[in-house]
């Protein structure tokens, strides 16, 4: 009978003053779910019929919702997944927004169809009021309770956010596996691997969770550790046969242990369990791609193209991969259809126009029409230029290729030594850079071709930072400057030229144009990898400065 | 399409009208007025919807045990906290029919099991429960031992000596017969059935007795 007291005592105004979004597409049921809410005291709520008003709601300033409860199956167009992916991608709605899924029935396959975001809670239709109520009173009060790390988090504070979970779990309240799952989670983006890995085997010794041991094994992951990585994904896997994210990281592993057919059938069981994921549709399309299996690489392409129209994942790059797969399996009438949705998708995109020129003069390519080809080079190439800083390393290779495949093997082989400039420490990509320089035909080792470049990068990158630990500021900056206008996407050289601008400045005193050179600096990191800790550590540096000048 | 299929998404359909009604009538009948003749009729319509509802449910997670498409998604729960959200979710029903519908947890008891397969059980004990008690229904939270024991419990006349004997022949217990759904005990047990750890395995138990004196009908997940 304690809980009766408990149950009556609801706190009310945490409710009413909140406003909130009902999104379902059948009009009896938004009603119904109003009047609960209007029952409860709310005030403020708005209604849509499909992914487009709620988007458009959401997207409106003036509307804060606190709320958010969507329908998932809401017939054409997107799905609740789709929008939530959207407003958490585009950061519509603060982490502090609460987004409830309602659901038809279980929720085990939506669970497992998300990628990348999750709702806070799921509800299952139907629900009474009673049960509405409770459950988002409890979600307001753990999102309040939560409201500070969430702040850290959004500053990417990940070791600010980390000690205040710390605060919470040691007064060991109701919610600690939720907050341990997150502490994983912070611990493992902040590359701090050794208190990810203890988070979860703390877990682990209490009770074997799925979620733990899946966390134990992106920190052996992340940690480079594949081979135990690998045997932890398949043991669990065994167990758990229907636990798709283990899947997904299954054949991250697989493809860091280069055992590209082992990945892409991994991926393949994935996606017949859960077909409906864009990201990992198109994970399978490029696997398939560099296993040379065109059949599985084209339905996987064109499972993701279609899954993308009202995606916020969707990509130029898919249209492309896939125009030039159909090219090949159903000639060049079906492949241009391919490129016409593309253009229809993204207009006036400078990238989408690069990626269907490239992808174009392949179909022509193929036709045996080279002057057409030619042409649409020519074209890409332009635009590639026009682009500057914001062509990323992907369609380097890619124009390397599409450069490659005409013959110009010298202008080829150029925008691959600038593609190893610039991410001279991605393992992978640089793996794809040498599959494509061989591809070229020059007779060239891909291995000594990459490992040249990278001696170059950390010589240089060496010499400045021994430059910089001499007290030897204005060549330091000398040096980095003229690296960074040599591989102006290249991470840690854009990095080090910041940090050394911002010890130059602690000794002579900030100055109005090095600092904006730092910003300019950073934010293009920033647009190259929003998660880089390195980042958080230069910003870090670059906020001391400022702080210690004032 | 197989006719698993076809029925699995014509369930699918019927739950999706039934939603309707249900949350209708509970709308109607939280306007009406005590004493409202018209108002027990509702709450009586109310109450088999909800039942057909949960059999549904159950028949739709039975065609997905069968078919392979299910496992256990077990996960840490907070026993008190999920049954309060049990009963609220049973309570407009109970009240009408002038049960008291109540959960007996200790606060801080923490559980692993899959949430939603688990629900569907005892939204359906509940249904039951409610059309053989008297005056009073009690959902039970607590840790056994290894386990961890949720039983729903009556004050009523409690389960038929048959059933009470049925239970250890699973076979035996398809069989027709008294009111009691059996497929409700079927569904029950291979749902405690997907829930392992380690050697051990979930299961049920029916007895008479319990706090309230009537029937006991308990889940032991490990």
């Amino acid at each position: 009978m304690a809980g009766e007291a408990r149950a009556v005592n609801f706190r009310r105004n945490e409710l009413e003053s909140r406003s909130f979004l009902v999104v379902d597409d059948f009009g009896d049921m938004r009603s119904m779910v109003k009047n609960m809410l209007q029952s409860m005291g709310v005030q403020q709520i708005d209604l849509a019929r499909n992914g487009v008003e709620a988007i458009r709601a959401i997207e409106n300033p003036d509307n804060h919702y606190q709320v958010i409860l969507c329908d998932y199956n809401l017939g054409p167009g997107k799905n609740g997944q789709q929008i939530l992916e959207e407003v958490r991608h585009r950061e519509l709605i603060g982490v502090g927004t609460v987004f409830v899924m309602i659901t038809a029935e279980n929720t085990f396959e939506m669970v497992m169809g998300a990628v990348e975001y999750e709702p806070d809670s799921y509800m299952t239709k139907p629900f009474t009021k009673d049960l509405l109520r409770s459950r988002l009173e409890k979600l307001i009060a753990r999102k309040k309770d939560l409201e500070d790390v969430e702040r850290a988090m959004t500053r990417r504070d990940f070791e600010g956010a980390i000690r205040l979970l710390d605060a919470k779990i040691g007064t060991r309240p109701r919610n600690l596996a939720q907050l341990n799952k997150l502490k994983g989670e912070l611990a493992l983006r902040a590359g701090d691997h050794e208190r990810a890995e203890q988070v979860y085997r703390e877990v682990l010794e209490g009770r074997d969770l799925p979620w733990a041991r899946l966390g134990l094994g992106k920190v052996y992951y992340a940690s480079g550790r594949y081979q135990e990585a690998q045997a932890l994904f398949q043991q669990l896997l065994e167990q758990n046969p229907r636990l798709t994210a283990a899947y997904d990281w299954l054949a991250r592993t697989q493809q860091a242990l280069d055992a590209l057919p082992a990945a892409q059938q991994t991926l393949e069981q994935a996606v017949s369990l859960s077909p409906k994921a864009i990201l990992r549709q198109r994970a399978l399309g490029e696997l398939a791609l560099k296993n040379d299996d065109l059949e599985v690489a084209e339905r996987a392409f064109a499972e993701a193209v279609s899954l993308g129209r009202h995606s916020v994942y969707k990509t130029p790059r898919t249209y492309a991969d896939l125009a030039r797969i159909r090219v090949r399996t159903r000639g060049a009438k079906e492949a241009r259809k391919v490129l016409q949705g593309l253009q229809r998708e993204f207009p006036g995109d400078t990238e989408a126009s690069l990626h269907a020129a490239m992808a174009d003069s392949a179909i022509a390519m193929a036709q045996g029409d080279e002057a057409t080809a030619r042409a649409r080079l020519a074209e890409a190439r332009a635009l590639y230029r026009g682009m500057g800083d914001d062509a990323g390393a992907e369609l380097t290779l890619e124009l390397a290729r599409t450069c490659g495949a005409l013959g110009e093997t010298e202008r080829a082989k150029e925008l691959l030594q600038q593609a190893v400039r610039n991410n001279h420490a991605e393992e992978a990509f640089l793996r794809e850079v040498g599959s494509a320089l061989g591809d070229l035909g020059l007779g060239i080792d891909p291995e000594a071709f990459i490992s040249d470049i990278r001696r170059e990068i950390i010589r240089l990158n060496n010499e400045g930072v021994q430059l910089a630990r001499a007290g030897r500021l204005d060549q330091a900056v000398g040096l980095f400057e003229e690296a960074v206008k040599r591989m102006p996407g290249n991470k840690v050289v854009n990095l080090n030229t910041a940090r050394v601008l911002i010890m130059y400045m602690k000794r002579h005193g900030p100055d109005e144009e090095n600092l904006r050179r730092v910003r300019e600096l950073l934010a293009r990191v920033k647009g190259l990898d929003p998660e880089s800790q390195s980042l958080r550590k230069v910003h870090g540096m670059l906020r001391e400065l400022l702080e210690s000048a004032a | 399409m197989q006719f698993a299929d076809i029925l699995a998404s014509l369930i699918h359909d019927m739950k999706n009208s039934l939603g309707m009604v249900i949350n209708t009538l509970e709308e109607l009948t939280g306007d009406a007025v005590d004493g409202d003749r018209s108002r027990a009729r509702m709450v009586a319509l109310q109450h088999e919807a909800k039942r057909l509802n949960s059999n549904l449910i159950e028949l739709l997670t039975l065609y997905k045990i069968e078919n392979d498409r299910i496992s256990a998604n077990i996960e840490q729960v907070n026993v008190d906290e999920f049954l309060e959200e049990v009963v609220l979710d049973n309570r407009a029903v109970a009240h009408s029919r002038d049960i008291e519908l109540t959960w007996v947890c200790d606060p801080d008891l923490d559980g692993y099991f899959d949430e939603g397969l688990v629900r569907g059980v005892l939204n359906n004990l509940i249904g039951n429960g409610l059309r053989y008690t008297r005056r009073r229904l009690e959902v039970h939270g607590e840790q056994q031992g290894d386990y961890l024991v949720l039983s729903v419990q009556d004050d009523g006349d409690g389960f038929p000596e048959a059933m009470l004997e049925a239970q250890d022949h699973p076979a035996a217990a398809m069989d027709g017969g008294s009111g009691r759904t059996h497929l409700g005990i079927y569904f029950s047990r291979l749902v405690a059935g997907l829930h392992r750890e380690g050697d051990r395995r979930g299961y049920i138990r029916l007895e008479n007795g319990g706090s309230l004196g009537g029937g006991c009908f308990s889940l032991h997940l490990p």
